[in-house]
C-alpha cells in the first residue's frame, strides 16, 4: 500500500510539451494506408458495377452512358461514403483508389460532397440526365 | 413511524455517471442499495432488421458498426459466420492477420477500460496517461487497417490487409513502450492506496454467482471462472497462437482491473508471436455472393467477453436471419446483484467493473400490449413507422 503511485508520471511531464497536436497549425503526416476520398480511373473500367452494387452506403453511382462502346461516368457521395474500402477490393480492373491525403472533406455547403468523375462529355451526359 | 419507507433513485437515461443511455432504478435504505432494476433499449438502432435488406458484403459494414470499440471482434464474428455457411477455407495468412488486429483491439479496448474505470473511481490522473498511452496502439492500427476505429481489415473471405517488414517493427516499438507502461498501470492498479479503497472488496462475486448468472469475459474469469473462447473453442488463428488464460481468484473489483492488465501482457505476447511466425499466402478466398439455404453460428472472444452471431441464409445474395448477442447483456444480471448490499457510490464502480457497452447490447425491444398477439413487421413498415413517429418527411 502506496500513496501517489503517478507523482512521478505527473513530475516527469511537467517539463514536457502537451502530447496533443496544435491541429489545424500542425498537421500530421498521414499513414499511407488512410483511407480518403475515391478516385476513379475511368480508362480501365469496365462498367461491371461491382463498386455500386457492393457498396454500403450507396455512395458509388456508376453512370452507363453506352456499354459497348465504354462510356461511363462516375457519381460519388464524400458525404455517404463510410470509407471501408470494398469497392476498391471489388474492382478486378483497379480503377479504384482511395487518397490518403485528401481527408478534410467537412464543407459549409453540400455541393462539394457530390463528385463527378470520367471524361468531361460522359460527365456532361450524367448531369444532363440528371437535370430530366 | 414503523415502518421504513422505500427510497427509489432513478439514474439514466440521460445521466453523468453514464457514458450511454440506459435507464437503473435502485433501492436505497440510507447509502445502502437493496434492490436495483434495469430497462435496456434506449440505443436500439434496428440492425439485426437491417440485415436482411442488405447483401452480405454490405451486411459486413453495418454489423462493424455495432461496437465502435470492438468493430473487428464483430466483423471478424461475422465473417467466420459467413464463411461457415459457404463452407470456404480461409488462407493461414489472412487467419494470422484476423488474430493480430483482434489482440491490438484487445489492447486498446483494455486500455480504454482501464481510463473509464480509473475515472469513474475519480482518479483522473490514471485515466489521462492510460488513454495518452493507447495512442500508441490506436497509431498502429491506423497504419495497419487506415483507420482509428472501424478498421474494415476483414473482408468476406480474407482480410484487405497484409503487414510488411516495417509495418511489424513499428508495431514491435510500440508493444516494448505499452509494455512498460502496462508494468507501471499493474503496480499503480495493485499497490495505489486510495484507489483500492474503491476496488478491494468492493462488488465481489463468487464463482458460484459468476456461473448461475452467465457471466461471460475477464468479468467472469476475475472470479475464478476458466471461460474463454479463443481457448474453448479456437477460431481464426488461435488454434496456434495460444493464450494462457489469466484468472484471479477473489472476484472482486481490484481483480478485475488485474485480470484486464495481464491480458494485456498475453496480448502482447501473441502480437510477438503473430510477428515472428506469421505464415506466407494469399489474402483473401474467393467468396461466393449467393449462399445456400443454410444456418451457421459463429463465437469470438471479444474485449469484454463472449459475442454470438447466429446466422440463417435461404440461397439469395441476402441473409434470411442474423442474430447478435454482445457480452454485455450476459454480465448485466451480474451488476443488478452485485450492487445489492453495496455504498451507493460505489454503484458506477461496479457497472463499469463489467466494461458495459449499451448501444452494444440493445437488440430488440418488446412492447406488451397486453394481448398475446404476435406480428412481424416489414423493414418498409418499421421504416415508415420510425419516420412518421419522429414527424419527418422523408
Amino acid at each position: 500500500m502506496r500513496f501517489g503511485t503517478m507523482f512521478s508520471d505527473i513530475v516527469s511531464s511537467l517539463l514536457r510539451r502537451p502530447i496533443t497536436e496544435l491541429y489545424p497549425v500542425e498537421r500530421r503526416a498521414t499513414p499511407d494506408r488512410l483511407r480518403g476520398q475515391l478516385h476513379w480511373d475511368w480508362e480501365a473500367c469496365t462498367g461491371c458495377s461491382l463498386c455500386a452494387k457492393e457498396c454500403p452506403a450507396q455512395a458509388v453511382d456508376l453512370i452507363v452512358i453506352d456499354k459497348k462502346a465504354k462510356q461511363f461516368a462516375m457519381r460519388y457521395h464524400t458525404d455517404r461514403c463510410i470509407y471501408c474500402a470494398q469497392c476498391v477490393v471489388n474492382c478486378r480492373f483497379g480503377c479504384l483508389e482511395m487518397s490518403s491525403d485528401e481527408w478534410e472533406l467537412a464543407s459549409a455547403n453540400k455541393d462539394p460532397f457530390t463528385v463527378y468523375y470520367g471524361d468531361e462529355a460522359n460527365v456532361e451526359a450524367a448531369l444532363a440526365d440528371r437535370a430530366d | 413511524m414503523t415502518e421504513t419507507e422505500k427510497f427509489s433513485i432513478p439514474i439514466g437515461p440521460q445521466h453523468p455517471a453514464l457514458k450511454e443511455p440506459e435507464h437503473f432504478v435502485f433501492s436505497v435504505d440510507g447509502e445502502m442499495v437493496t434492490s436495483a432494476s434495469v430497462r435496456l433499449g434506449y440505443a436500439h438502432r434496428g440492425i439485426e432488421k437491417s440485415t436482411e435488406n442488405r447483401n452480405w458484403a454490405q451486411n459486413l459494414y453495418l454489423l462493424e458498426r455495432i461496437c465502435g470499440i470492438c468493430s473487428h471482434t464483430h466483423a471478424l464474428t461475422y465473417c467466420l459466420g459467413v464463411e461457415k455457411l459457404a463452407g470456404v477455407e480461409i488462407p493461414p495468412r489472412a487467419n494470422a492477420i484476423r488474430t493480430l488486429v483482434a489482440e491490438m483491439e484487445r489492447v486498446h479496448s483494455h486500455l480504454l477500460w482501464l481510463g473509464v474505470a480509473a475515472h469513474e473511481a475519480g482518479f483522473d490522473t490514471l485515466f489521462m496517461y492510460s488513454w495518452r498511452d493507447r495512442e500508441t496502439i490506436m497509431d498502429l492500427l491506423e497504419q495497419l487497417t487506415g483507420n482509428r476505429v472501424n478498421y474494415s481489415a476483414n473482408v468476406l473471405g480474407g482480410v484487405k490487409f497484409d503487414v510488411d517488414e516495417e509495418l511489424a517493427g513499428a508495431i514491435l516499438d510500440g508493444l516494448d513502450y505499452l509494455e512498460k507502461r502496462t508494468y507501471h498501470y499493474l503496480d499503480v492498479v495493485t499497490t495505489d492506496a486510495a484507489f483500492l479503497q474503491r476496488t478491494r472488496g468492493v462488488g465481489v462475486m463468487s464463482a458460484e454467482r459468476a456461473e448461475r448468472l452467465g457471466v461471460v469475459g475477464p468479468t467472469a474469469r476475475a472470479s475464478s471462472v476458466a471461460r474463454d473462447v479463443r481457448i474453448d473453442a479456437p477460431y481464426a488463428g488461435y488454434d496456434e497462437y495460444v493464450p494462457n488464460l489469466i484468472g484471479h481468484t477473489t472476484g472482486d473489483l481490484e481483480a478485475r482491473f488485474e485480470v484486464r492488465i495481464k491480458e494485456l501482457f498475453e496480448s502482447y505476447r501473441l502480437i510477438r508471436e503473430i510477428l515472428a511466425t506469421i505464415p506466407e499466402g494469399e489474402l483473401t478466398s474467393r467468396m461466393p455472393r449467393r449462399i445456400k439455404a443454410n444456418e451457421a453460428f459463429s463465437r469470438v472472444e471479444a474485449p469484454r467477453g463472449e459475442v454470438f452471431y447466429y446466422l440463417r441464409s435461404n440461397g439469395s445474395d441476402k441473409p434470411d436471419r442474423i442474430k447478435v448477442r454482445t457480452p454485455t447483456l450476459c454480465n448485466m444480471a451480474s451488476v443488478l446483484t452485485l450492487v445489492i448490499g453495496q455504498q451507493l457510490a460505489d454503484i458506477p464502480m461496479i457497472l463499469v467493473g463489467v466494461d458495459p457497452c449499451f448501444s452494444c447490447n440493445d437488440r430488440m425491444v418488446a412492447i406488451n400490449r397486453g394481448g398475446r398477439s404476435e406480428e412481424v413487421w416489414t423493414w418498409e413498415r418499421l421504416r415508415q413507422y420510425g419516420i412518421d413517429y419522429y414527424g419527418g418527411s422523408h
